[in-house]
């Protein structure tokens, strides 16, 4: 079973999917709603909710009438964080990267000197 | 926290003085790699290349904190001095444990300086990845400003 990261991810990995939830960073919709910019049936628009909804970031509305989707920031959330560790990660590595050329480039230049002696 | 959501991709650019064949020493042969991976907060006790499109990497950085951790992935492209693209993944347990990514390198050099682009995106398949990458951007755009204001009103 895949882990909840990379469910997210999945979910997210469709052109459509992500444009539903750009409309619905907007405000909540209504399938209907949401069909509406895409030249996709309802129930193509249904199976993509049903995805976003699997990966807890939709939830929807209770009423079988009217069933607004709602984004859900808190699966965001932890794509934003994860994202942050990797940064934080290859930020320090980077900066190492700076002394350690320098530190590569100071062995160089007395190296050269010595072999001018 | 704004700074942290602000960050809606990872795309990193730096700037080293020193020849882009440096640089691309730096990560293509394991000897260079193990000295700027660590040592630090943590020593890069291990890294094994076999560099060449489609072979696979495996390297471990270890912590007094956290131990080792383990990473590993596949080369996909190789332009020498110009580009490196492959793929990562850490192999321990952990909140992105098995969470396959795709790294993808570039190497600008202009009068004995390199400009490094470091771009790193999960993905899935080959076919998701191709298709996220340029559409990834705009969506988030529009997605990071809504978690960050709900964030902050579901904060206690």
């Amino acid at each position: 079973m895949a882990d909840a990261l990379s469910t997210t991810f999945a979910a997210l990995a469709d052109p459509t999917r992500r444009a539903i939830l750009g409309r619905l960073a907007k405000g909540e919709a209504t399938v209907n709603e949401l069909a509406e910019p895409f030249r996709i049936s309802l129930p193509a628009v249904s199976r993509h909710l049903k995805v976003l909804e699997s990966a807890g970031l939709i939830t929807r509305g209770r009423d079988a009438q009217w069933r607004p989707c709602r984004l859900e920031a808190e699966a965001l959330k932890d794509i934003d964080d994860w994202l942050a560790r990797y940064r934080r990660f290859w930020t320090t590595r980077f900066d190492r990267m700076d002394d350690y050329i320098a530190e590569l480039k100071k062995a160089d230049t007395k190296s050269k000197k010595e072999k001018r002696k | 926290m704004s700074a942290t959501l602000a960050d809606d991709e990872l795309l990193i650019t730096r700037t080293f003085d020193a020849p882009a064949s440096l640089i691309f020493a730096l990560w293509s042969q394991p000897e260079h790699f193990k000295r700027w991976m660590g040592p630090g907060s943590y020593d890069c006790p291990m890294a094994e290349f076999d560099f060449r499109v489609g072979g696979s990497y495996r390297a471990v950085i270890r912590s007094k904190d956290t131990g080792d951790s383990g990473f590993a992935g596949v080369y996909r492209e190789i332009v020498p001095n110009r580009r490196l693209v492959f793929t990562f993944a850490w192999t321990n347990t952990g909140p992105s444990a098995g969470v396959e990514t795709l790294i993808t390198i570039t190497f600008a050099e202009k009068n004995g300086k390199t400009v490094q682009t470091f771009h790193q995106t999960p993905f899935l398949n080959v076919e998701a990845r191709d298709r996220h990458i340029g559409g990834w951007d705009s969506a988030f755009d529009k997605l990071k400003t809504y978690a960050e204001t709900t964030a902050k009103e579901h904060r206690p």
